[in-house]
């Protein structure tokens, strides 16, 4: 080991980060930018599902009902149609996504309370949308089946009632907006693109050539690894601070822990992930084939097994052990302990403790397969 | 005077690829001091005998020592000692001349007094004191290949390993170029380069032929040239091509190439022949403006030499 050859190897990677326009925006900007993408993208609500009503009672009460169903931003009345081959003809164009079939006993059934005959057919290519729609369709229903309920009542004992109102409350998320939750964890996925720029930077080298003269020279293998995750350690602590600002200003997520905290333990996620990154791209001969790999073991994993948007605890056994083999999975945890329960050291510590393994490890296996040769 | 010992030495070297046999059962010995240059076509095995001798390739059969380290498993002690140039640009063209020498300055240890006073004596010695602060992309083919020299000679290597140092650079950097390998082998320095060029092989001490991985030929450009057998004739005529099929079926003649408007005829003897050739020309009437020995050039020893090899094996 040579601190030299080390901090050489180091400030030509960050001269090469900040000169190189394409690498500079992947590893400052392409985390904000996803982050930003994916923040909108998984909360936006669904909105306006179209949907055919049949309505083969054409009562007052029916078409109160539709009119009911369809007053909301999220369902959207398509087309109104005779036939039941209309509505097909309309699913299989794509045209909407659920019908509503309204039976002609409707208004005579919802009067003597004897139940609401009514039919929803969704798309079920599309099952999100579809049971959405189902679910809103249902709900409206069974709104209108309590008002008629208690219109019931009431006529009989002459007096108004209130209907029962429901409300849940979630901690640490008030408002339940969906964001504020997935935030954090989403923080901890787009922080690994610094590790995918680590494991562009040999394969860079060997397409450009200059991994033969960096070989030539007496550089040691570990100085030369070392020397290439460093300067992305830095980049991505720029990184956390700028994603953390904006998650608190532009989405309004609270942060209740301890910055400087938290600041240290994306410092060993950094290297924990980098060193992945390394030892992921060296096996790689262009920057393609390195982007396609680290793609694949960094990130599709990261999407199913940080417990992001799939609970760890659901998983089999195997894919368990994968995630904790994962820097993804311990980072995931502890940011979004960090942001909202604002949880600190005492708790988040094993996790800690895992990235350092982690960052040995894979730190260590990258210097036992490099070897200096170009063959 | 028994001859020094070699620096760098090769026991039938060989390396295999999956679908070629780049170096086959390669025997090279250079001695320290020694301007060597490998000469041959492109795919002749040049390039990979520099990355096995450079220690970027491992060595699929036989042995090699450069500086008395063996190849095998002391390759990481030859590195300091060597300085080895790629044939393609391989230094970092987003760092400047200034930063790329400094870089290469650092990995070989060379101390920051030292490093001032070598950065500015080789700048000058490669010409590009001027542009010390462009970034090594924007610089021309020719200056590209004397910044990496350049960044080579950081650490005053014992042993330059140089492939191709002149390909793709125009005629007048190349001449400047090979002006400074003469500098430096003057100063002691042994250096193997490899060229296709063959008119280099002229300003090395001692020149090896490749071909197929293998070292068919291996003097000093002087006795190469006189090991060709027989005799050049250059023949100036208006006619070239009836003169050349004339002569083309007359004993004796072992071959023939046109240079710009001469044919240069290579017989197994002038003396002998020329009598016969000169009445030959006459009698068909072709006429020629001069018929006189002419100086052989590399690239027909070469020829030769490869050619006469083939009719062996």
């Amino acid at each position: 080991m040579a601190f030299r050859h080390l901090m050489a190897v180091a400030r030509k990677e960050l001269a090469h980060i900040l000169r190189d326009g394409w690498t500079l925006s992947l590893v400052l900007f392409t985390p904000l930018l996803v982050l930003i993408l994916m923040a909108y993208a998984l909360s936006a609500d669904i909105q306006h599902v179209p949907i055919a009503v049949l309505d083969r009672d054409r009562s007052p009460a029916s078409r109160t009902f539709v009119a009911q169903i369809t007053a909301g931003d999220d369902l959207e009345l398509y087309a109104t149609v005779e036939d039941l081959g209309a509505v097909e003809d309309l699913f299989t164009r794509g045209e909407i996504k659920g019908a509503l079939i309204i039976a002609p006993t409707f208004a005579a059934d919802v009067a003597s309370l004897k139940g609401m005959p009514i039919q929803i057919i969704i798309d079920g290519t599309e099952p999100e949308t579809g049971g959405f729609a189902v679910e809103q369709i249902g709900r409206r229903a069974a709104e209108f089946a309590n008002a008629a309920i208690v219109n019931q009542l009431a006529g009989a004992a002459g007096e108004s009632l209130q209907t029962i109102d429901l409300r849940v409350r979630a901690w640490y998320n008030p408002s339940l907006e969906p964001r504020v939750d997935l935030i954090p964890g989403l923080i901890s996925l787009v922080l690994a693109f610094p590790a995918l720029s680590a494991a562009l930077t040999l394969a860079r080298e060997r397409e450009h050539g200059t991994l033969e003269q960096l070989l030539a020279t007496p550089i040691g293998r570990g100085d030369l690894l070392l020397g290439k995750i460093v300067p992305y350690i830095i980049v991505g602590l720029i990184n956390v601070i700028l994603i953390t600002a904006v998650a608190r200003v532009w989405f309004r997520v609270p942060f209740n822990g301890n910055f400087a905290l938290y600041f240290g333990l994306s410092a060993l996620f950094m290297f924990a992930a980098l060193s992945m990154g390394v030892l992921v791209g060296m096996f790689m001969r262009t920057q393609a084939a390195a982007l396609a790999l680290s793609f694949l073991l960094l990130f599709f994993p990261a999407f199913f097994l940080t417990g992001i948007f799939f609970p760890i605890v659901a998983m089999p056994e195997i894919a368990r052990l994968e995630a904790m083999g994962l820097p993804g999975t311990h980072y995931a945890i502890i940011t979004r302990g960090v942001f909202l329960p604002g949880v600190g050291i005492e708790v988040l510590w094993p996790y800690a403790v895992m990235l350092i393994f982690l960052g040995v490890v894979f730190t260590a296996l990258a210097a036992l397969f490099f070897r200096k040769k170009i063959g | 005077m028994p001859p020094e010992s070699p620096i760098i030495q090769t026991f039938g070297l060989t390396k295999q690829f999956k679908h070629v046999r780049a170096v086959d059962s390669l025997d090279l010995a250079v001695r320290p001091g020694e301007l060597f240059g490998l000469i041959g076509p492109d795919g002749a095995g040049k390039t990979t005998t520099l990355r096995l001798l450079a220690g970027l390739l491992d060595i699929s059969d036989g042995s090699a020592t450069v500086a008395g380290f063996d190849l095998k498993s002391r390759s990481e002690s030859i590195k300091p000692l060597i300085g080895y140039m790629a044939q393609e640009f391989s230094l970092y063209g987003e760092l400047t001349v200034l930063e790329n020498l400094r870089f290469f300055s650092e990995l070989y240890d060379v101390s920051r007094s030292e490093r001032r006073e070598r950065t500015d004596r080789l700048l000058e010695f490669a010409g590009l004191t001027e542009f010390t602060d462009r970034r090594g992309k924007l610089l021309s083919g020719g200056m590209k290949k004397k910044l990496a020299l350049a960044c080579t000679l950081i650490h005053r290597p014992q042993i330059l390993l140089l492939d191709e140092p002149t390909t793709g650079v125009d005629p007048i950097s190349r001449r400047g170029f090979w002006d400074i390998l003469t500098e430096l082998h003057l100063e002691g320095t042994t250096i193997l380069v490899s060229t296709p060029y063959m008119d280099e092989a002229d300003r090395c001490t001692r020149v090896g032929l490749m071909f197929g991985g293998q070292l068919f030929a291996c003097d000093t450009p002087l006795a190469i040239r006189a090991g060709i057998s027989g005799d050049l004739v250059a023949l100036k005529a208006a006619d070239w091509r009836r003169a050349k099929s004339i002569l083309q079926d007359l004993e004796g003649v072992l071959e023939i190439q046109l240079y710009g408007d001469a044919l240069h005829v290579r017989i197994d003897s002038a003396r002998k022949r020329l009598p016969r050739i000169k009445r030959e020309l006459r009698r068909n009437g072709v006429d020629y403006r001069s018929l006189r020995p002419a100086p052989v050039r590399m690239e027909e020893a070469f020829l030769s030499l490869m050619g006469q090899r083939e009719q062996k094996s």
